[in-house]
């Protein structure tokens, strides 16, 4: 069956699902922000995007033509072991955890109005053509 | 699926490791001077030892913040002070006195403080975008 509705849906999802993953290993960074030999985590979700060789969908124009599987993309937490800041091997920098949280959150807030947005373009139909 | 939930739960974690931390050094700053502890010696500089919380929930591993692991009495040399007049002086009127440093203890409040506050700054982020998700469609 035909969707109705347009894939920037799930796109956007999968977005808002990443930032609010990453929004929860800030949250742990921050809580672990004392804990000795605690490493950082962050999502690495465009480097994870590049591993998956882009796998975006082609499209179909023929029964015949191979289908692409919808590759649904997921946050993978990633730790940073390599570095550390004070002398308990701890490696969280508690500023620019709190700065790049703070970025995360708005960059949820524009995927949210733009799905308001997406909505409001149905919206826009369904009014219309009444 | 992760809870938006669960996020507040580990930023509420972090609060109450810190705010136990505090409750550390203003025990360390009011015995700084105690010379008689239930041990009969006298009082040790504590201090907590935190770890990371990972539960396991349905074979998948969940972040879920701070634990204090437990607390950690410093067994560095007592200050030995020159007071004869101490009633716990020892004969050549030495007194024994906390491993205690006031300044130590005001740097790591400091320190608590800022990690609180980066707690609740966590919090209040969440509830941002959680509210700004309850606004899609509105």
């Amino acid at each position: 069956m035909a969707n109705i509705f347009n894939s920037n849906f799930e796109t956007l999802k999968v977005a808002m699902d990443v930032q609010m993953k990453r929004q929860e290993l800030h949250a742990q960074n921050i809580a672990n922000a004392e804990t000795p030999g605690y490493k950082r985590k962050y999502v690495a979700f465009e480097e994870y995007l590049q591993e998956s060789k882009m796998k975006l969908k082609l499209t179909t124009t023929n029964q015949r033509h191979l289908p692409t599987s919808p590759e649904i993309v997921t946050a993978k937490e990633v730790k940073m072991k390599n570095t550390s800041l004070t002398n308990d091997q701890n490696n969280v920098d508690i500023d620019m955890e709190v700065t790049e949280m703070v970025k995360d959150a708005l960059r949820y807030q524009v995927l949210s109005r733009l799905m308001s947005a997406n909505i409001d373009r149905y919206n826009t139909v369904i009014r219309n053509t009444r | 699926m992760q809870s938006e939930f669960n996020i507040m739960n580990i930023s509420a974690t972090g609060l109450s490791a810190q705010r136990f931390r505090i409750e550390l050094i203003s025990t360390n700053i009011a015995n700084s001077e105690t010379t008689r502890t239930e041990k009969g010696e006298p009082y040790r500089r504590k201090v907590p030892v935190f770890q990371e919380l990972v539960r396991n929930i349905q074979g998948r591993r969940e972040n879920s913040g701070v634990i204090v692991k437990s607390v950690y009495e410093d067994p560095s040399d007592f200050r030995i002070v020159y007071d004869p007049t101490h009633p716990d002086a020892d004969e050549n009127g030495y007194v024994k006195l906390p491993n205690v440093n006031i300044i130590r203890e005001m740097v790591d409040m400091i320190n608590a403080q800022r990690a609180y506050e980066a707690n609740a700054t966590a919090i209040n982020t969440t509830k941002a975008m959680i509210t700004s998700a309850l606004q899609i469609g509105r």
